[in-house]
This record gives C-alpha cells, structure tokens and sequence, in this order.
C-alpha cells in the first residue's frame, strides 16, 4: 500500500527504502503515541490507556527478540537440514518434528515450569522463558519456509558459481542465499506476522503483554466489548505495520517485477 | 608455428551413473590454442567428459590433468584450475538477482579482490566485446535468450581464463539467435583462445575447428580435423549422424 505512494520515477531502491523508513517512522509513533490517543477515550479504556500503551509495547518487544533469534535459528537449522552429514540433518529434523508436533501454549509452560527442574538454577523469568519458548517456535517454522526457498535455487546456478571459481562460501553467500532469502521471503513474513499475534499465549506464564492486559481490564471492569476491541485494534495495528515493512523489503528483492 | 603443448589430458578416464557408464576409458588430450569440436548423439558422454574437467561431474577412475595438475576434490587446486577453465552452460545460468554488470564482476571481484571500480572498467570491455555494452545495467530477465548467453561468455571470460568449455551453447536458443552466439564464439577462437565445444553446429564445426571429436557410447569414436571428418567419416555411423544433422 505504502510502496504505491511514492513518485514514479523513483527507482525501485528508493521506493522500497522510503517505504521501510516511513513504516518504521509509523511503527514508532504509533507505539509512542497510542496512550496519549487511548486516554482520549471514554472508560474503562481512557483511565487504562497507559497500561494498554506498556501492554504493546511488550508484544512488540517480545516479537522483535523471539523474530530475531528464531530467524538466526531457522536459518542455522535449514542449513543443518540440507548438510552433508548424517548426524546434522538429524537433529535439525528432530528438533523440527518435536517444536511442529506439540502445541506452542505447552512449549512455553514446558520453559518456565519445567525447564527448571530439569536443570537446577535455571530459572529463567517471565519474559526471558517466553523469548526462548517463541523463538524455538518460530525459528521451527523458519527453518521450512527458508529450505524450501534454499531448494528452489535451481542447480544450474550453483553450478555456474563453482564453475567460476567461487569458493563455498560465495556460492552461498553471493547465489544461493539472496535467491532463496527472495523466495522464502513471503513464508518468513507469515510466519513472523502468526508470531506477534502467538506472543499473546505468553500471558500464561504472567508476561503483562498486550492480551494480559485486555483481560485484566476486561475482568475488573466489567467492559469486555471496549476493552478487546481496543487490544485487537492495536493488534491490527501492529501486524498492519510490519507487513508494509516487509512488503518493502519484498519490493527491493523483486529485480524481475513479477509481484506487482 | 610452435609444437602444440597439450594443456589438458584425459587418461583413462571412466563415470557411470548407476549401472549406466556413460564414459569408458576416455583418453585425449587439448591443446592450447586449439579448438576442439565434440558432436555425438545425445547420452554419448560428450557433456560428461566437459563437466569432468572442472569437475562439475566427478570422474569415477582414470585422471585428468589441467595444465599438469591433476582434477581432484582438493579445494585449493580445484578453486584455482575452475579460474583458468571457463565454462557456458546450454541452460546460460545467468544469476537472475544480479544485473548484467554484476554477473560479470562478481568472480573477478571475490577471487582476485578486483576492486568493484576497475572490475566495472573491465566488464564493460568484455560487453562491448559482445556487443551489449548498453545492457551493462539490466537483469537477465530482460535479455533475449542469444543476450544471456553472450553475457554468460563474458563472465566466463572475466576470470581471464587459458580455455573455455562450451556446453551445447546453442541448443536452447531460437533459431535466429544461434548465429549471435556463434559470431562471439567465432570471434573467440580467431583471437587464439583454447576452446572444447560440445555442439550440433557442423557449420561452425567445418569452419572454425581445428579438430573435431565424434563420441559415440562413452567413447571417442573418431579423431580427426574438420576437412577429414566431414569427407570421409571412419564408418557409417557417423555418415548417418552426420547426415541427420543436415548441415
């Protein structure tokens, strides 16, 4: 939506940059500004607006470090997945199959309650149990968006760069990666939009994020209507946001104009 | 003119995949500043033995030898053999994320740390060799395929390579676009460059070669220059290959 905006004769950098720069611009104010919007209005949401305001800022906080490393985990496991050795693909398809087989909601009660247990004197708090249990998740689901994206690079290609001389590095670097990245770009972006929303499940655990706080306000007011209207508006909100910054950064990998 | 040296040498050279052998006992040699013609009928191990040379296809036993080094997995000397031996591909295999201009300094600019300047300079030269110096700036998709496959030359050519392998360059071309190719190719070869081209251009193989190599089931069939070849074939078969590809 936003990329539309921009002069036509800006070139497709320009566009994609003045894009991600605006969205994130929007993302900032939005979050800065949205207790001073809230508390314009009426109850139970105007008296509460600061709580709501803190409560998406935790989303987004939670969102962006689980997104982060569960990118860097996905990445390192759809490498794992496509290694030569044996023991390697094993583990990254272990690892796969268990995080895909059980619910995210156990994951993350299996990390604050029972991670403990398991190993003495790691107690991890609230917010940390919950980066780790997302990013597991996340990064799961990443490491199949971005082998899918690493086997359609067609062979020719890697071909072509060791042909040149290219050693593995470049090959996968200079070729592979920024073809595959392209391709799994789309699935990487589902995957991180289902995840700002899944970070609501953390408020099992006690994290005061976005849904906590609806539900707190929600049941010491008596307002259900207002309140979780007001936290999937804001939820709107956010997801709104990050896919203009990922259309962006889907715009400037587009060399060939295909997603107009 | 000067004794031929033999640049690279085939020994004994076999490949099977599964039960198929597709190269038995392959044993010639290339020389520098020859041109070389391969034809065969197709699963005859003429690609094969091409993607053997640079490796691209491990061979099962025997050896091959670029300039007096064995070919073997070893990343050093292989890295450093894949420089010296460029190679273009049927399918051209251009990188779609990269613009013509990057296509061609990437090599010289991660193997040699040409800086990105002066590779650019040098790119633009090898453009202008082959005549697309004003599409230095778009992406493959925007290039007909007798373009891609002129800018794949070039980045071959980038490296500075002492021989070129040429993989059926034309055989996914459009008609009107093999002889842009071949007028490149042409070029090439009067400029002295050792060239082994896999092909089923009989025109450009009666004139250009110096040497034409017929395979036939994995192995080499008949050994001979153009004028010889294509006068007097050694057997039948090869009058009738010959005669299917209607020159």
């Amino acid at each position: 939506m936003l990329i539309a905006l921009w002069p036509h004769h800006w070139s497709r950098q320009q566009r994609s940059n003045a894009t991600l720069v605006s969205a994130l611009v929007l993302m900032v104010l939005a979050l800065a500004l949205l207790g001073q919007v809230l508390s314009f209005l009426p109850e139970p949401i105007g008296p509460n607006a600061q709580a709501f305001s803190a409560g998406a800022r935790t989303t987004l906080w939670l969102t962006l470090v689980s997104g982060s490393v569960g990118l860097a985990l996905g990445t390192g496991a759809a490498l794992a997945r496509t290694a030569r050795w044996t023991a390697l693909r094993w583990v990254a398809g272990f690892y796969i199959w268990v995080i895909r087989g059980t619910p995210l909601l156990v994951q993350i009660l299996f990390v604050y309650f029972a991670l403990p247990v398991l190993v003495p004197g790691l107690n991890l708090p609230d917010f940390a149990a919950a980066v780790v249990a997302l990013s597991l998740n996340v990064g799961a689901y990443n490491a199949e968006a971005i082998r899918a994206g690493l086997l359609a690079v067609p062979r020719g290609q890697t071909e072509a760069a060791r042909a040149l001389g290219l050693g593995r590095f470049h090959v996968f670097f200079d070729v592979v990666f920024p073809q595959a990245f392209k391709i799994s770009l789309p699935p990487l972006v589902s995957n991180f939009v289902a995840l700002l929303k899944d970070s609501s499940l953390a408020y099992a655990i006690g994290v005061v994020e976005l849904t906590n706080v609806g539900n707190r306000i929600q049941s010491a007011t008596f307002q259900p209507i207002a309140t979780l209207t007001t936290v999937a508006v804001t939820y709107l909100l956010l997801t709104t946001l990050v896919t203009q910054i990922s259309n962006a950064i889907e715009y400037r990998f587009d060399v060939e104009g295909r997603s107009r | 003119m000067s004794q031929p040296t033999p640049y690279i040498v085939a020994d004994r050279v076999c490949k099977s995949f599964g039960t198929h052998q597709v190269l038995r006992d392959v044993s010639t040699h290339f020389n520098t500043g020859e041109v070389t013609v391969i034809i065969g009928a197709s699963g005859s191990g003429k690609s094969t033995l091409l993607r053997a040379i640079n490796r691209l296809e491990p061979h099962d036993s025997g050896t091959i030898t670029v300039g007096g080094v064995p070919v073997t997995d070893d990343p050093h000397t292989l890295q450093q053999q894949r420089c010296e031996v460029g190679m273009v591909f049927q399918q051209f295999n251009l990188f779609g994320h990269l613009s013509v201009l990057d296509n061609i300094t990437l090599a010289p600019r991660r193997i040699r740390r040409t800086p990105r300047a002066q590779a650019n300079e040098q790119a633009m030269v090898l453009l202008r060799r082959v005549g697309l110096h004003e599409h230095a700036h778009k992406y493959p998709w925007q290039l007909s395929g007798g373009q891609q496959q002129r800018v794949a030359i070039a980045r071959a050519l980038a490296m500075a390579p002492q021989v070129m392998l040429f993989d059926e360059p034309t055989s996914a071309l459009d008609p009107e676009m093999v002889q842009e190719v071949l007028d490149v190719m042409r070029e090439l070869a009067r400029g002295g460059m050792t060239m082994i081209v896999v092909t089923h251009e009989m025109g450009f193989a009666r004139e250009v070669a110096d040497r034409v190599l017929f395979f036939d089931q994995g192995r080499i069939a008949h050994d001979a220059p153009p004028a010889a070849f294509f006068n007097d074939p050694g057997n039948d078969r090869i009058r009738a290959f010959i005669g299917r590809m209607g020159d």
